[in-house]
């Protein structure tokens, strides 16, 4: 399997080379005599196939489909993260073909704890009670008819990177970053909903259940429900998928995504918190001290070069092109206020340029142009600031407290080496 | 005099706190910004900032600030509702319910249930989590165990005897979500008695009693456990400091690896140590990909789908070839002469005359030759 993917590869990129070594023949051969000797390019010199006959009739696929030639383009696993046979397991999304900030809802990241549920609409029920004056239970039509708010956050487990804490494992920015995707969602705060409820005093922390296999529960601070907590039941303009927790899923701008409960079925408030399983067992971060950070609720700031990657390298460029060096930047605890650029894996950086729409709690789109020099070898490093004053440390900096058994929360500096022949690998500077 | 100039110097130094988020820590981004990071009068709990609604805006968003406080569109759920739905188990016994158990019961209840994913005596295995990796109490001590600076160390073992804080957390989880493939069908005492094995396993004592194969387990002793780990974890969030305790942590950013620094302050020269160097993949690294990477253009390898020739006869010929060149119809005789591949060709590149290519259906070749070869004699092959 290993020799074969392997082998796949190198025909891919000597395929690259030999296209690349093609084009700056035909470039010298043709320079030497008069332009309409030039070899003519039958894509543009034959009719295509498309051009000539009937396309679909618009009565097909009455949902779209992406074009059958972007069948590559798709979630994908790993046995190491195969816990349960896959229902207690992720499928990470290929932010290496991602585009502004925006995850498409099929190649959104799945997580789940007992398997995706397919909860029947009708039979939806969230029930919100303890701590509270008038308990209630909504069913979806109810509870879509609290008036709505849309807002576009990523959400990231925060197992993002994790596996890489003592070395760099995966050479693939899907597999090392891809723990996370970015959507427009539509729901309602939760504390709109509370306004009639009457949230008593003593209650401290809210517990958010699924209605899943493994009733997916976390203890939520209420600071966060009377802040920007939505319950919310669309994504990216349609319903949530079943993947997200269709038909109702809890979210939590810029934390865990393992809190944003999927399927919700129940809140209860209480003073005291739960200790359900995923906040004990999972999701705390151990340090060199024995002690464990429990609770650990915002994704810090982070970023990423999605292009080049590992994946789509610049094995294909000539020397001289001129190339966009293009990535992502979030933060859970804020807005990217900058993101630099490094050469040399982070010992000298340069102010790269923003993007779009720059958002709270949302991935932000990051450029910076780049002439490409073969021969070149480069170690390419991103770091990121946000409003909230953070900025991502090195690999040396975030080890030196955390240690390397944290399993969650990574978010140091990560770096791609680009060879001289243009591959990228995943690298990490570090002591 | 005096007194102006102490009030003067008060509201200087409020504005300047204003100013400080207002352009967000003098970031790259020149926005104004209405971040802050109190929320209530509080430091916020996660660290972050939070956006207030400031003239119909929170952040970037409008907001509707014209929204009643007295909508309820459900309903009081009734008792039973209630009880059906809240069934979560806290550490201080709250929803715990009363029963019983044996380790015997229940280490014929895990051979027959959960040895297949959890191993034999819960050492993992299959891909599902271990559940005992020896004596609770001694293997909690390899949780300063860090393969930081020692890479060949032994890790930190981290099961539900030796790391979990709290045994409700684990009576809990068995009742709603185990056995995995069919969670919530175990009996309160036979909850019990999976706990009470796993207890056995991690060679548990309740109240200087060790849990041998004899014990029986029930409320009361459960709510006896005392977990090696309970003080394992920060910051505390039990009591009525805990909030308190979260925002006081996270106010802090060395407690948790995260670093704060002013824009124009950052490392743009020399940021990296000396003694840095470059780290590659081990061993090929992890790259059992499924499906395997791939980023390509191509068309996908389809799996030829028999269809129904009549049912795309009805679908896309019958609207031309009903009246004229039917199904098996006599009219077909003249054209037959050309030969089948003939046909074929026509059919599936269409003809000048009009036929569209295919009949304009995207079936396979073999595929659109079955539905030719219906249209021609009336008979499916």
């Amino acid at each position: 399997m290993d020799n074969k993917k392997s082998n796949q590869e190198i025909d891919r990129r000597d395929f690259f080379r030999k296209t690349a070594a093609m084009s700056v023949t035909a470039i010298a051969g043709t320079s030497l005599v008069s332009s309409n000797a030039r070899a003519d390019d039958p894509a543009i010199m034959h009719h295509p196939s498309w051009g000539q006959k009937w396309g679909d009739p618009v009565t097909k696929n009455r949902y779209g489909v992406p074009s059958k030639y972007e069948h590559n383009v798709l979630r994908r696993n790993t046995k190491l993260l195969a816990s349960g046979n896959f229902r207690a397991s992720i499928a990470v999304t290929p932010i290496q073909e991602s585009m502004g900030i925006i995850t498409p809802n099929g190649l959104f990241f799945s997580r789940s704890h007992g398997g995706v549920a397919h909860v029947d609409p009708n039979e939806y029920r969230l029930m919100i009670h303890g701590l509270v004056e008038k308990p209630i239970v909504l069913t979806l039509e109810q509870l879509k008819r609290y008036p709505s708010v849309t807002r576009t956050h990523f959400i990231e487990c925060p197992a993002n990177g994790g596996q890489e804490w003592r070395g760099p494992q995966f050479n693939s920015i899907q597999f090392a970053k891809g723990f996370m995707s970015c959507a427009e969602w539509t729901g309602v705060y939760i504390k709109t909903i509370l306004e009639d409820l009457g949230l008593k005093d003593e209650a401290n922390w809210m517990l958010a259940e699924g209605s899943d296999n493994s009733e997916m529960g976390r203890s939520v601070p209420i600071d966060k429900i009377l802040d920007d907590a939505m319950i919310v039941w669309g994504q990216n303009g349609e319903a949530l998928r079943p993947e997200q927790g269709y038909p109702v899923r809890l979210l939590l701008p810029g934390w865990e995504g393992n809190l944003c409960v999927k399927w919700l079925k129940r809140l209860d408030f209480s003073a005291e918190p739960w200790y359900a399983k995923e906040e004990t067992s999972k999701y705390t971060a151990l340090k060199p001290t024995g002690k464990a950070i429990q609770h650990f609720y915002a994704n810090e700031v982070n970023s990423t070069v999605t292009s080049p990657s590992p994946e789509i390298d610049w094995s294909h460029l000539k020397d001289g092109d001129v190339v966009e060096i293009e990535g992502l930047a979030w933060s859970g605890m804020g807005t990217i206020t900058a993101v630099d650029i490094s050469f040399d894996g982070g010992d000298n950086y340069k102010a790269a340029k923003l993007k779009g729409l720059v958002l709270p709690k949302s991935w932000t789109r990051w450029s910076y142009m780049h002439t490409y020099k073969k021969g070149d070898k480069l170690y390419l490093t991103s770091r990121a600031m946000d409003d909230a004053g953070y900025i991502q440390p090195t690999i040396d900096q975030e080890v030196s407290v955390m240690g390397v058994e944290s399993v969650y929360h990574r978010n140091a500096v990560e770096t791609w080496e680009v060879t001289e022949t243009g591959e990228v690998n995943h690298v990490q500077i570090r002591s | 005099m005096f007194k102006l100039d102490r009030k003067l110097i008060i509201s200087a130094s409020v504005a300047a706190t204003v100013a400080l988020f207002a352009v967000g820590c003098g970031g790259g981004n020149t926005n104004t910004s209405t971040a802050t990071n109190t929320l209530n009068g509080k430091v916020t709990i996660d660290g972050g900032v939070v956006y207030p609604v400031v003239n119909d805006k929170t952040g970037p968003y409008y907001v509707n600030t014209n929204i009643p406080a007295n909508i309820n569109n459900g309903r009081v759920p009734t008792a039973n509702e209630l009880k059906a739905w809240n069934k979560d188990v806290m550490p201080d016994g709250t929803g715990l319910p009363e029963g019983s158990g044996s380790v015997e019961d229940g280490e014929e209840l895990y051979e027959a249930q959960c040895v297949m994913c959890h191993g034999d005596f819960g050492s993992g295995g299959g891909g599902y989590p271990s559940l005992s990796k020896g004596n609770a109490v001694e293997m909690q001590k390899t949780l300063t165990n860090n393969r930081w600076k020692d890479p060949e160390a032994d890790g930190p073992v981290r099961v539900f005897g030796s790391y979990w804080p709290q045994v409700s957390t684990l009576f809990w989880y068995i009742k709603d979500g185990m056995p995995h493939p069919f969670s919530k069908s175990l009996s309160t005492d036979e909850t019990y008695a999976l706990t009470a094995y796993i207890l056995n396993i991690n060679e548990f004592e309740i109240d200087g009693e060790e849990v041998d194969d004899e014990y029986v387990l029930d409320r009361a002793k459960l709510l006896k456990v005392k977990m090696p780990n309970v003080d394992g974890f920060e910051p505390n969030i039990d009591g009525p400091n805990g909030r308190d305790n979260v925002r006081a942590y996270y106010a802090n950013p060395t407690n948790f690896g995260a670093l704060k620094v002013k824009y124009e302050d950052r490392c743009l020269k020399d940021c990296q140590k000396d003694s840095v160097k470059v780290r590659y993949i081990q061993n090929g690294g992890i790259k059992d990909f499924l499906p395997p990477m791939d980023s390509t253009r191509n068309l996908p390898v389809e799996k030829e789908v028999k269809v129904d020739p009549v049912k795309e006869y009805k679908n896309s010929c019958a609207m031309c070839h009903s009246s004229y060149l039917s199904p098996g119809s006599a009219e077909w005789a003249g054209y037959l002469t050309k030969g089948m591949d003939k046909v074929y060709a026509n059919a599936i590149h269409g003809t000048e005359g009009g036929m569209p290519a295919k009949g304009g259906t995207s079936l396979s070749d073999a595929n659109f030759k079955t539905v030719v070869d219906y249209i021609t004699t009336g008979k499916v092959k």
